[in-house]
């Protein structure tokens, strides 16, 4: 890679910059970093990041506030940290255009799972060159040709099953908030009806899954959304 | 009782001038009767003298003694004027109408002593009787009660009842706050006068006083009665604050043990994985393990291992504050059951590794209204609590149905020893642990996190005990269709 992919972190913990640096830096990322949400700002304006990390609790500002000040010019993909317990403040970030969240403590490989994911996307939402076929485990989605195999047999699914599966299939690897995914998928009046989506995941867990109590493919984001597992 | 039984001894009593005129009436009625008869027939002055001692003793025995003297004096009289020669003057000629006289005056004035004399008894026996009851009634009443406030109103009823006064007041000095309980009317211009006051004395110090605000003052028996309240009412008081004091000190002891118990448990949960993390940390970084080595893996492994620990000890410790803080604002939405008990048994496997663990909640239950993650804890919760104390091989069932419209009830079953009858609510108190020695290490918050999670989703938790182990129930509200 000529040019390492540059990632601004956005947080007040010392230790956790100083961990964040050494590591990505290992990874031959090029690392800044901003102490607080004006910094932060500041500098993602002059560097323009590939990836921003941002962390919920900033001593001047709501991680939110950044999130949203920055959706207002960027399309840069956002992570952002943030502890247990603040599942609202995590869904409204995502709501708001965060790409995908972590729970501290992390593991390092989740963020680096989660930080590919990211690029991905970006890369795909800039290219127009998006992936007609995904592939995860056993299963096979042909997004432009409407069919889903599970080890090479067809599945049906009826029409609302595969516009949810789709949608989650075209987002692989990324959280997705049931707002986000009833508002698509369905229609934004609906966004509340989290019992459509559930009884739906259920239906989809059943045809898809090996095995539907402890799913592989479709996962539950406690208290957030779902997240579509392909492989890499 | 009301005031105007008071007092019941003095009921016949007459005010003291329509005493004396009654007796004064009596003895001249009966020397006018007497005046009549003799015209008819002869009467001896032995007959006379003695009739004429009944006014005698009929005055002493219903008016007392003085109205008795006078009853006597009047007959004498009249006896004298009447039937003694010469009539109709007061001189006596002959010696033994003397004698007769004489002993008419003696024997009117020693029955009318010793009529009232009885009489004074009589009196004074029942006013003791209605004392003795009184105090009686005071010290039963006292008895009952069990706080300052209570035993004040005692003492000041039984004054309302037993003394006529215009104002009464009962004072509670400080300890823990003054208190002052009133009856009667303040009336303009009574209250500048001063009132009667009593102490309430304990063996210790003055704990507050009595004061009566009378409009004639307070005979003898009432003021040793009050006497009596006074004391008696001290201590009562004096033995409510010490019961008082009693509990405070068992309570502040109990939260005490709490405390200890906290800081020993919570201080070993979280120094033990620290001390782990900081010798792998440190003999890694003194290199004396080589780099490529399984020991280096173990270390590593053991690092981790005891950081997820912490990690959910930390978040034990603060779901306990939030409950406790009221602030544990589930997130409720509609949920498949079965789906949050999955997720939680997904983090529980490596854990329990003997124990068979089968999951029975129906596909077709309704929607839960709650909040999927915390939902999650009370599962995992109730799951390795029970995993702990299950031997080895046994199994946990889970399962759960609709008791009515409105709510789904979740039972897990385990085959664990059964819980002693009265710990069944206390395991879900915080910190408590049935036996704190036992080598099973916890820090007493799992079971209390459960009861604090369901109670925030409007529900309720229990523990029962089976033929074969324990069962926890707990109860969530359906999501409503709408």
């Amino acid at each position: 890679m000529t040019n390492p992919i540059r990632v601004l972190v956005i947080d007040d913990e010392p230790q956790i910059l100083r961990a964040l640096k050494t590591i990505l830096a290992a990874r031959q990322f090029h690392i800044s970093t901003a102490a607080n949400g004006e910094e932060g700002l500041a500098v993602a304006a002059a560097e323009q990041p590939d990836l921003i990390i941002l962390d919920m609790s900033l001593p001047d500002m709501e991680g939110l506030q950044v999130c949203k000040e920055l959706r207002a010019w960027t399309l840069t993909p956002i992570i952002i940290l943030s502890v247990r317990d603040s599942e609202k403040d995590k869904v409204a970030a995502l709501d708001a255009g965060a790409d995908d969240y972590l729970t501290k403590p992390f593991g390092i490989q989740e963020l680096l799972a989660r930080i590919r994911v990211a690029l991905r996307h970006k890369s795909q939402s800039t290219n127009e060159s998006k992936r007609t076929i995904v592939r995860s485990g056993k299963l096979e989605i042909d997004l432009a040709g409407f069919t889903v195999k599970k080890e090479n047999l067809e599945v049906s699914l009826t029409a609302t099953e595969f516009k949810l599966l789709a949608y989650l299939a075209n987002h692989a690897g990324r959280v997705l908030t049931h707002h986000i995914i009833l508002s698509n998928v369905w229609d934004p009046a609906e966004a509340d009806k989290i019992e459509y989506l559930r009884v739906y995941m259920r239906q989809l867990r059943k045809k898809l899954e090996e095995d539907p109590e402890q799913p592989k493919i479709l996962i539950t984001e406690p208290g957030i959304g779902y997240r579509f597992m392909a492989d890499e | 009782m009301t005031p105007n039984s008071y007092p019941p001894g003095k009921i016949n009593n007459l005010p003291a001038p329509a005493a004396f005129m009654l007796a004064l009436v009596l003895s001249l009625i009966t020397g006018g009767a007497l005046t009549l008869i003799t015209r008819i027939a002869h009467l001896n002055k032995t007959t006379i003298a003695f009739i004429f001692l009944l006014p005698v003793v009929f005055s002493a025995s219903m008016w007392g003694l003085l109205p008795g003297l006078l009853a006597a004096i009047v007959s004498f009289l009249v006896f004298n004027f009447f039937f003694i020669p010469d009539l109709y003057t007061f001189q006596v000629k002959q010696t033994e109408d003397f004698l007769v006289l004489g002993a008419f005056l003696v024997a009117a004035i020693v029955i009318s002593e010793l009529v009232g004399r009885v009489r004074r008894n009589v009196t004074a026996a029942a006013a003791r009787e209605h004392e003795a009851i009184r105090l009686y009634e005071f010290s039963s009443l006292l008895a009952a009660t069990t706080d300052q406030l209570s035993t004040t109103r005692v003492i000041l009823d039984m004054i309302d009842q037993t003394i006529p006064a215009s104002r009464i007041e009962v004072f509670i000095e400080s300890s823990p706050e003054a208190l002052l309980l009133s009856r009667g009317s303040i009336q303009n211009g009574k209250l500048l006068a001063k009132p009667i006051i009593f102490p309430l004395q304990t063996a210790r110090d003055l704990i507050g006083e009595i004061r009566l605000w009378t409009e004639k003052p307070i005979i003898e028996t009432d003021e040793r009665l009050l006497k009596i309240f006074a004391s008696q009412g001290s201590l009562s008081i004096e033995r409510t604050r010490l019961a008082e004091a009693a509990r405070k000190a068992l309570i502040l002891e109990e939260s005490d043990r709490l405390k200890s118990s906290l800081l020993s448990s919570v201080s070993h949960e979280l120094r033990s994985p620290l001390a782990a993390i900081k010798a792998s940390v440190s003999s890694l970084r003194l290199g004396v393990v080589d780099w490529d080595s399984e020991a280096r893996t173990e270390l590593l492994t053991t690092i981790e291992e005891e950081i997820d620990h912490l990690n959910i000890l930390v978040g034990n410790l603060l779901d306990m504050s939030r409950i406790e803080a009221g602030v544990l604002e589930p997130q409720k939405k509609p949920n498949i059951l079965r789906e949050i008990a999955n997720a939680a048994l997904g983090r529980i496997h490596p854990l329990a590794q003997n124990i068979r663990i089968q999951l029975d909640i129906p596909e077709e239950l309704p929607l839960v209204n709650v909040d999927f993650i915390q939902l999650q804890q009370v599962f995992y919760n109730l799951l390795t609590n029970s995993i702990k104390y299950s031997p080895p091989g046994s199994a946990i069932k889970i399962n759960a149905t609709p008791k009515n419209p409105s709510f789904v009830q979740t039972r897990l079953t385990n085959q664990s020893l059964p819980l002693p009858e009265s710990d069944m609510e206390r395991i879900f108190d915080k910190f408590y642990r049935i036996n704190p020695s036992e080598r099973i290490t916890g820090s007493g918050l799992g079971l209390s996190i459960c009861k604090g999670i369901i109670e925030a989703h409007g529900g309720k938790i229990w523990a029962e005990n089976l033929i074969d182990g324990i069962a926890f129930n707990f109860t969530l509200p359906i999501a409503s269709h709408d």
